[in-house]
């Protein structure tokens, strides 16, 4: 119920739209009553009494009215329309921002398509029902509202007669909608699973193909697409179990006029007149009971797709900016406050899913210092970080920024001062410069090309024939691993962050490429907090404090110097990166740069 | 072409409306007898119904004034029967109809899906995958209720039409004539709108295909929005692309919404015409036409009419769906580059020679990205590629398993020409493991055996143990049961290498190819990875590109790329003693002691 409440406060805003809509449904079915009334007036007066005089009026106001009916049938479609694409646009940029502020364990939990399926798939019922169900719902009660007014005025025993037929409809009615109901719950869900298939299929092609599991992949799609088959035509079942039902009922009103209207004409308790007259509105009370069984099928579809929607928009994310008060203890926005860069854990632990990510990390840096992370896959290097960003929450201990909790800042403040190249080089299917710009979207193209030369990125972008402009794949393909890099450290540099985060993102890069990258960054970053995350003790070597990691735990600690003394896992990864270093070697360019220098 | 955003529309190249409808029906021949029966049992219904008229007719000229109730009742019972008859006819027609439509939709969808199977990498790096996706799960759904409703109703409302007119000429010929001259007047309307709609539809196709690519992407790199606070300016593009959906939607049904008034509007004003001139024919001295015959007569310019506005709906509908429909099989028609040739044959098990003679290719026409690439691996031997970033290194390897075909040139495995056989037999022989490690969405256990369907939890568990991963994986709350979904869940990248590494073990390859395949692993792991994969590559051959030198010192052979060429090639040693471009990038690696 929680779910339609949500919904009835989409459409609230549109209240005025809407009842503009059923005044007009309601004027219209008001019109429709009066061509069969004429068309009886002109049976009864003109074409049997005689009185061809008032034919031309007659017939210029079925005309009239035919054309006004056109006229307000067109402008109450548009009208609906209008309501229900606004609701829409209202729903769906509402899912959506809920949607960018849901946290890891929600998406960690949720396929990809899936979660579009709210967005295209379920929304299609909602636009259905505000745009076409409502009126049309409205307007065959209404019609069989005046229709049976008109009968009453005709006789009210032959009105009681067809009025007998509405219990039996409403009770079809509330057993059809019971059975359909889980039916178009399960449609639902398979139309989701399907999306999600198919989306993960595309967006795992080249492992499909690697791996020549077309036909694998056939064979599963085959699965989802019969599930869905079965679905949708197990709804139409139910729905065929009860439309000889409700168009039984609905030939029992001809039916009932035919003897008893006949009978009553028989005994001349009404005229000829009379049920021509009635004859004419039958079609108003026949179409609403022969339409029953639709309109219950497009509610139950409607009710098990807000459902959905509104379940998805309903999580909370657990990691969201704590309510700020002022003194008087109303909520005010954040201020907006700079960021130095002063970084401390406190006893941090996060655990998720019963297992320990990290455990007990105390460490502390100042603004302006390097920290390098090393360990091995899996040690909890990217948490740490991510617990920094607050893309997680401590379990206990604290992650500290200048001295506060994280938890007790502003997320976006937080977030804002924070440049994060991710191991993960997600790039959207943009141009280069939209994606360098990512993180500000209004600085101009100077300053793109600044950050793509830090990033050496400049060089190969230029060489590209339509160099920033070229459009990158989703996930950057067509560019090799390091260029995707690259622009992912480029985008991060843009940002002028007070905490740059760099997540394993020269892994991809050539020594050389990664030497220059490493000279740029100390060139600008004298005041800037950076954290490396790496596997090669090149890309850390310099930093002021390397954190060696191991199965969550900080096992060592130090400067490069300190860590090689000591003998530990630091220098045993050294050793073995750069094995037996080839001093004579080293020697022998030393002297020869020399040489070349004189 | 070049490549697809996801604010882009699609240049639609075909656009023949017969055709779609030709293709369609292809679709649906295979349910002709059934529909037939169908529309057969349909018209029986309503022909029957079109008895509910005369009977009332018949109540009202003799049964009425006769006073005879008993033949009242008589038709009122045999109302009931006709009502008793359509009711279950049309109970039968859903559930058949609903079936035959399903049929076809599930059809329509395997072939594109199928067809998307087949095509290149290239087709999907040229657009975003939510452009794909839309096209195989709502394009296809939106022409369901056309098919599963739509037609039979269509035809049986033809047939219903044709009846009616053969009551109404029985009745009186020339009134038939006159309502009949509303119809041309219809297809002035619908051939006035028509091409504008046909546009509107094309366009809105076009806006929900790009609504549906953003959406895609937003819930893929939430991360990257998210790090970067890019909330707002987000929620900008999307209600834009969301706006332009919801404007060019209203266009298009605006045009719909025109076709009911105007049928009714034709239908006034020929019911009109009946009642002037049938009044006038009545009253001539030398009349045919009775007053109950005019009456009844008048019952029937609705049920004329009735059909006449289901069918306009349907041609709204048909142009609604075409819009869909020509993407729909725009995709299927699809080129495929890459594919078996004619006589292709078997690739037999393969020993591991891999020979590359004369090879040249290039992505797009002009732009050479390998030039005349000569080079010979022998069985066993492994093969490390190493060179400046976008020098080809992955183009080479790519070409291995025929992702492209070669411009000019042959590539051969133990001298059996890669493009004389069946692209299935190569690649289930090889082992591609690529630098983006793809992680389905479902258990570890279940993307581990991606690679060897038939493979027992044991072998599964033997190849993570050998690539170093059980540790972790057996550590996590499911272990091997864990669920993980394609953007990783809580692995990590060097763990997500580590599991597509088991996967492409498993498969037992005969050539492995390692592509930036342990990129994110830490050394001590590759470490001891090596020492497992050196047992199990001793008769393989294997290709690796790396950028950490300390992964291809021990190959047999070193081939340095850059621009299109090998510039130098051989082992470790020999290649340093060379002091060239591999020496210069051997010795950068230390630059940070200095």
């Amino acid at each position: 119920m929680t779910a339609i409440k949500w919904f009835l406060s989409f459409l609230k805003k549109y209240s005025g739209l809407m009842i503009l809509g059923l005044f007009l449904t309601t004027i219209i079915a008001a019109l429709s009553i009066v061509n069969p009334y004429l068309s009886g007036i002109i049976v009864d007066h003109v074409i049997i009494a005689g009185n061809y005089d008032l034919l031309p009026i007659l017939v210029g106001c079925l005309l009239g009215v035919t054309l006004v009916t056109g006229v307000l049938r067109f402008l109450y479609q548009v009208v609906f329309e209008t309501a229900s694409q606004g609701v829409l646009y209202n729903m769906r940029d509402k899912v959506y921002r809920k949607l960018l502020q849901e946290d890891f364990a929600f998406y960690n939990k949720k396929r990809t398509g899936d979660l579009m399926s709210r967005q295209t798939g379920d929304m299609d019922a909602i636009r259905h029902f505000v745009a076409y169900v409502i009126y049309a719902v409205y307007q065959n009660i209404l019609l069989f509202l005046f229709a049976l007014m008109m009968i009453f005025t005709v006789n009210t025993k032959l009105a009681l007669c067809m009025l007998a037929v509405l219990p039996f409809t409403a009770l079809a009615a509330y057993k059809q909608s019971k059975e359909v109901k889980p039916a178009f719950r399960r449609n639902r869900e398979c139309f989701s699973s399907l999306n999600a298939f198919v989306q993960e299929n595309v967006s795992g092609n080249r492992v499909v193909k690697a791996f020549a599991k077309e036909d694998y992949e056939i064979e599963k799609f085959q699965k989802e697409n019969d599930k869905f088959k079965s679905a949708q035509i197990n709804a139409s079942r139910v729905w065929m179990k009860y439309v000889p039902i409700f168009e039984i009922l609905s030939y029992s009103l001809t039916i009932v006029l035919m003897i008893y209207g006949g009978y009553m004409v028989v005994q001349e308790q009404i005229t000829l007149g009379d049920l021509v007259k009635v004859n004419g509105y039958l079609w108003m009370l026949n179409v609403p009971l022969r339409m029953a069984g639709w309109w219950i099928n497009d509610i139950q579809n409607f009710i098990a797709s807000i459902e959905k929607i509104y379940a998805t928009y309903s999580e909370e994310p657990h990691v969201k900016t704590p309510v700020c008060k002022d003194n008087n203890g109303n909520t005010i926005p954040y201020p907006r406050t700079p960021i130095r860069g002063d970084i401390e854990f406190r006893k941090v632990s996060y655990r998720a899913d019963d297992e320990d990510i990290v455990m007990d990390i105390n460490f502390s840096v100042k603004a302006g210092q390097t920290v390098g992370i090393i360990g091995s896959t899996g040690a909890g290097k990217s948490t740490l970080m991510n617990l920094l960003c607050r893309f997680y929450d401590t379990t206990s201990g604290e992650v500290l920024v200048d001295g506060k909790n994280v938890k007790e800042m502003d997320l976006y403040n937080l977030r804002d001062h924070i440049g994060m190249a991710m191991q993960d080089v997600f790039l959207f299917s943009d141009t280069i410069e939209g994606n360098i710009a990512y993180g500000r979207p209004n600085c101009t193209f100077e300053e793109v090309k600044k950050a793509a030369i830090m990033a050496d990125a400049n060089h190969f972008i230029s060489a590209l024939p339509e160099g920033y402009d070229t459009i990158v794949g989703e996930r950057g393909v067509g560019l090799s691993g390091g260029q995707k890099q690259r622009i992912s450290l480029a985008r991060a540099l843009l940002k002028n962050p007070s905490i740059l985060i760099l997540d394993d993102t020269t892994s991809a890069v050539d020594m050389e490429t990664e030497s220059y990258i490493q000279t740029q960054l100390k060139n600008i970053k004298k005041d800037c907090t950076v954290f490396i995350i790496a596997y090669r003790i090149s890309s850390i070597k310099d930093a002021d404090l390397i954190l060696v990691m191991d199965n969550g735990r900080i096992i060592e600690h130090g400067t490069h110097d300190s860590l090689l003394s000591r003998n530990g896992y630091y220098a045993h990864a050294f050793r073995n990166q750069y094995g037996e270093i080839p001093y004579d070697l080293l020697e022998e360019e030393k002297n020869n740069a020399q040489k070349g220098g004189r | 072409m070049a490549r697809n955003r996801y604010d882009m529309d699609e240049v639609l190249e075909d656009s023949f409306d017969l055709n779609q409808l030709k293709r369609l029906a292809k679709y649906i021949s295979p349910y002709k007898k059934k529909m037939v029966g169908i529309i057969f049992l349909m018209l029986s219904a309503s022909a029957l119904t079109m008895l509910i008229p005369i009977f009332f007719q018949r109540i009202m000229d003799y049964y009425i004034p006769g006073k005879n109730m008993k033949m009242i009742v008589t038709m009122g019972l045999m109302t009931l029967a006709v009502a008793a008859y359509s009711a279950v006819s049309l109970g039968l027609k859903i559930k058949t109809m609903s079936v035959i439509g399903q049929n076809i939709i599930h059809a329509i969808r395997n072939d594109i899906f199928c067809h998307l199977q087949e095509l290149p990498f290239s087709y999907y790096d040229d657009r975003p995958h939510g452009k794909i996706q839309v096209r195989v799960v709502n394009y296809v759904n939106s022409i369901s209720d056309l098919l599963s409703n739509g037609i039979v109703n269509t035809i049986t409302d033809l047939c219903n039409l044709f009846f009616i007119i053969i009551c109404m000429l029985y009745y009186d010929v020339r009134l038939t004539l006159l309502c009949l001259c509303g119809l041309p007047l219809l297809a002035l309307v619908i051939v006035f709108i028509k091409k504008k709609q046909r546009r509107a539809w094309q366009v809105q196709s076009n806006k929900q295909s790009n609504l549906n690519a953003y959406i895609a992407e937003s819930i893929n790199g939430i991360w990257v929005t998210q790090s970067f606070v890019r909330e707002e300016e987000n929620t900008g593009i999307f209600n834009h692309l969301s706006r332009n959906y919801r404007q060019s939607w209203m266009r298009a049904v605006m045009f719909n919404f025109t076709m009911g008034p105007s049928v009714d509007m034709i239908s006034a004003i020929t019911t009109a015409f009946i009642y002037i001139l049938g009044i006038r024919w009545i009253l001539a001295p030398d009349t045919t036409l009775t007053v109950g015959v005019l009456i009844a007569f008048t019952a029937y310019i609705s049920r004329f009419w009735a059909p006449i506005n289901t069918l306009a709906n349907f041609y709204n509908s048909l142009l609604t769906a075409i819009s869909y429909l020509e993407r729909i099989f725009e995709t299927i028609d699809e080129p495929v580059n890459v594919k078996d040739a004619k006589d292709a044959t078997i690739m037999p098990p393969i020993e591991g020679k891999v020979e590359f003679k004369d090879v040249s290719f290039s992505y797009e026409e002009g732009q050479k990205i390998l030039n005349k690439i000569n080079f010979t691996a022998q069985k066993g031997e492994t093969y490390a590629i190493v060179g400046p970033t976008g020098a080809g290194k992955s183009t080479i390897v790519n070409l291995i398993s025929r992702f492209y075909n070669v411009d000019s040139g042959q590539i051969l495995i133990d001298g059996v020409d890669i493009s004389k056989v069946t692209i299935r037999s190569l690649r289930t022989q090889m082992g591609v493991m690529m630098q983006d490690s793809f992680i389905f969405a479902g258990t570890i256990m279940d993307n581990i055996r991606y690679g060897n369907l038939s493979a027992t939890d044991e072998q599964v568990v033997e190849a993570a143990k050998t690539v170093c991963a059980h540790d972790f994986i057996s550590q996590m709350e499911n272990g091997y049961y864990t669920e993980v979904n394609e953007r990783g869940s809580r692995l990590s990248a060097g763990q997500r290498q580590l599991i597509s590494f088991a996967r492409a073990l498993l498969a037992d390859p005969k050539i492995l190819i390692l592509d930036e395949a342990t990129s994110s692993i830490d050394t001590e792991t590759e470490t001891l990875l090596q020492k497992g994969l050196n047992r199990l590559l001793e008769d393989r051959t294997s290709f690796i590109i790396a950028h950490r030198l300390s992964t291809i010192k021990n190959a047999d052979c070193i081939m340095y790329v850059d621009k299109g060429d090998i510039l130098e090639r051989g082992n470790h040693e020999e290649l340093l003693a060379k002091k060239g471009e591999y020496y210069h990038l051997y010795m950068s690696q230390f630059d940070f002691l200095k």
